[in-house]
């Protein structure tokens, strides 16, 4: 295979992930870093790992042609997007493949991107390949009368189903990652919530359509990690995570792979049976629409076990991991203890083929990925900015940590959390023979960790530790 | 009791600003010949339509950037050493040694006249739709507040969450943030003047004016 270098447009612990993987695959990367990331492990990492002609600082993460400008500065010939930023940017992804010196993009294909990236269209393709899907609004609403209306008829549906306390839920229709998200209670406050989504999707999305959908309560959100070859010539699956524990702003906190554990823990429905299902419906639907990389299929379970998708991630995501740790393929070495799945994406985005088939994969135990948070559960998880000043773990076999923020003892130079991301400190992807195993192991080491510092007012830091470990006891009980 | 006098003299002992011109973003830097030493204004006319002196090009992509004086005033010092080379952004360029015109000694005083309403946190600082509607129809003076007002949107790590106007109430005199910038906690955001003192500002505006001599 041809050595590439691979920009990566991207920061934190995804950064430092793609450049492990360049490193693995022997190809060469350049990082980029903006002033408030100056601390960041990507930055130390890209310096150590391939000295400072692989690492430069830009404007913004989020100016195409600045990360364009550095591609061609540094002679790249391929740019991963990580996660977030341009990652499900079709627009990108297509000015990638399509300038003067054309780019390979690390991720789906630019019209996968588009199709799929749009909730809505999403929603259509799923019902026309015979997938199920959420009722609700099968367009972006761009009237606030008609958002009303919709609302309105939702409201009396819940009512006339003898739903005690209906509740509609109001999302911006080009947002993803749980932000631009509410739930909404009554008529009274609707309007109001309505206008803040649809100018943070105006702001933040250049997109003021507003999705109106009935809220199901009580689900469990399930995930299938597709890996597909181009132009729909193979797909396989990489198993199911369960994403129900989140917090208010419904962004995930514990990701659990597999989705249910049958074996253990008893449903009210056929649990193995709803895995079954929704890995069956989301290689499907990968097949039929041509998807050519990693991606995500979301699913809703209801109490019943009724699966509807949600959306399609045409992207690498943040829990990716914990699939890799529970999936293993025959006759590769490298994935005998587990599955890089940003490497797979890597070689797939470079054209090479899949190289294997669903038979020739298999799983092994369970996966637990905690994401540790700057924030105050207490407080509505409320980001907590401020300094780490001690920050470290007891390193194990069964535990892969993936952080930006250095590991400090106190009396070292503090790290300042940035205010311009998410709180987002560390992934802690711990895996166990099964689910009582994998539990054990995660309140070991989350009891283990050490994470001191101070917020901006000089308190002490607050996290989700806490929170993490109390919700480790009754992960996948639905 | 504001005493103007002590507060232009204490401008008038160091009444210079050194601007650093730096890179906005990446790119390849070509210099159009200043020298240390020479005179460069900053951007003029009704609206600031037209540019200050160009100082140098940025090439981006192919598409070449001029990079133009901010303000007016003197080259101190030109990084040489950078023409013709791919920079990073926020890359330093050259210096400008500026001296203080009579609006900016205006705006150094009113920011101790006037209310400040300041950012409670480090954070990005918007102004609600309707306030923003406001101002860019009709300027700042044209929007009263009152304690409680819903006048911000405060955004950090990618949450956002309403801020209300606590102070006197009054017209917003001042605007001291760009939306989507960074504020530091302490930093004021508005500059509110009560409309009973709007002469009292009005006599401090006047008489910078008078006493304050503009220099090259």
């Amino acid at each position: 295979m041809a050595r590439h270098r691979i920009l990566i447009a991207n920061r934190g612990e995804i950064a430092m992930r793609i450049l492990r993987a360049c490193e693995k695959l022997g190809h060469d990367f350049v990082c980029v870093y903006t002033r408030a990331d100056q601390q960041s492990g990507h930055v130390r990492l890209a310096l150590a790992s391939g000295g400072p002609k692989s690492l430069y600082r830009v404007s913004s993460y989020q100016d195409p042609s600045e990360i364009l400008a550095v591609a061609d500065a540094t002679q790249a010939t391929a740019v991963h997007p990580g996660y977030g930023f341009f990652a499900e940017d079709y627009r990108f992804a297509r000015r990638v493949v399509q300038r003067r010196r054309p780019l390979l993009f690390i991720g789906p294909s630019w019209p996968q991107v588009r199709d799929l990236g749009d909730k809505i269209n999403t929603k259509r393709m799923a019902r026309a390949h015979g997938v199920p899907t959420i009722p609700g609004s099968d367009r972006p609403i761009y009237d606030e009368m008609q958002a009303l209306e919709l609302a309105q008829t939702i409201f009396a549906f819940q009512e006339d189903q003898g739903i005690g306390e209906g509740c509609v839920l109001v999302k911006a229709s080009a947002g993803g990652g749980g932000m631009g998200i509410e739930e909404v209670y009554d008529l009274d406050s609707f309007r109001s919530v309505y206008r803040r989504i649809r100018n943070y999707a105006k702001r933040n999305l250049s997109d003021e359509g507003v999705l109106i959908e009935q809220r199901i309560f009580d689900f469990n959100h399930l995930e299938v990690q597709v890996l597909a070859e181009g132009g729909g010539r193979s797909a396989i699956h990489l198993g199911t995570r369960n994403c129900s524990v989140q917090s208010l702003g419904r962004q995930k906190r514990i990701e659990v792979a597999p989705g249910f554990d049958p074996g253990s823990l008893p449903y009210a429905f056929d649990a193995a049976g709803v895995l079954a299902a929704i890995t069956r419906h989301s290689v499907h639907m990968a097949l039929q629409v041509g998807y050519d990389n990693v991606g995500t299929w979301e699913w809703i379970v209801t109490p019943r076990g009724e699966p509807f998708l949600m959306e399609v991630n045409t992207r690498i995501q943040v829990e990716n991991g914990v699939s890799g740790v529970t999936s293993r393929i025959r006759g590769r070495a490298d994935c005998a203890q587990g599955v890089d799945v940003i490497a797979e994406q890597i070689r797939l985005g470079l054209g090479e083929p899949l190289g294997y088939t669903q038979d020739d994969v298999y799983f092994s135990g369970v996966g637990i990925e905690y994401r540790i948070l700057a924030e105050d559960p207490a407080d509505r998880f409320t980001p907590c900015p401020g300094r780490i000043e001690a920050f470290g773990w007891r390193p194990e076999p069964w535990l892969q940590v993936f952080t930006q923020v250095p590991t400090l003892s106190r009396g070292e130079e503090p790290y300042e959390i940035p205010m311009d991301f998410d709180p987002n400190l560390a992934l802690g992807i711990v895996w166990g023979q099964d689910l009582a195993q994998a539990r054990e192991r995660g309140v070991e080491f989350l009891r283990g960790l050490v994470l001191e510092g101070t917020d901006t007012r000089g308190e002490a830091l607050r996290t989700n530790v806490p929170f993490l470990m109390n919700r480790t006891q009754t992960i996948l009980h639905f | 009791m504001l005493n103007v006098k002590e507060m232009l003299e204490e401008i008038n002992a160091s009444p210079y600003e050194e601007i650093e011109i730096k890179t906005p973003h990446t790119g390849v830097v070509e210099f159009v010949g200043l020298g240390l030493g020479d005179r460069v204004t900053g951007p003029s006319g009704k609206w600031l339509e037209r540019p200050g002196t160009l100082l140098a090009h940025l090439t981006r992509e192919k598409n070449k950037k001029p990079i133009c004086a901010t303000q007016k005033g003197q080259v101190m010092d030109i990084r040489t050493e950078l023409e013709c080379t791919f920079v990073e952004a926020g890359e330093r360029l050259l210096t400008i040694r500026h001296f203080l015109s009579r609006e900016e000694v205006i705006s150094r005083i009113l920011k101790k006249a006037l209310h400040l309403f300041v950012a409670p946190e480090r954070a990005k600082y918007y102004f609600v739709p309707e306030i923003d509607a406001k101002i860019k129809a009709s300027g700042e003076q044209s929007v009263k507040v009152r304690e409680g007002l819903d006048m911000f949107i405060v955004s950090r790590m990618k949450r956002e969450t309403p801020l209300s106007y606590s102070g006197p109430e009054g017209i917003i005199y001042a605007v001291y943030f760009q939306q989507g910038d960074n504020v530091d906690g302490g930093q004021p955001l508005i500059g509110v003047c009560p409309e009973s003192q709007l002469s009292l500002i009005q006599d401090v505006v006047n008489r910078v004016q008078g006493e304050w001599e503009e220099r090259d």
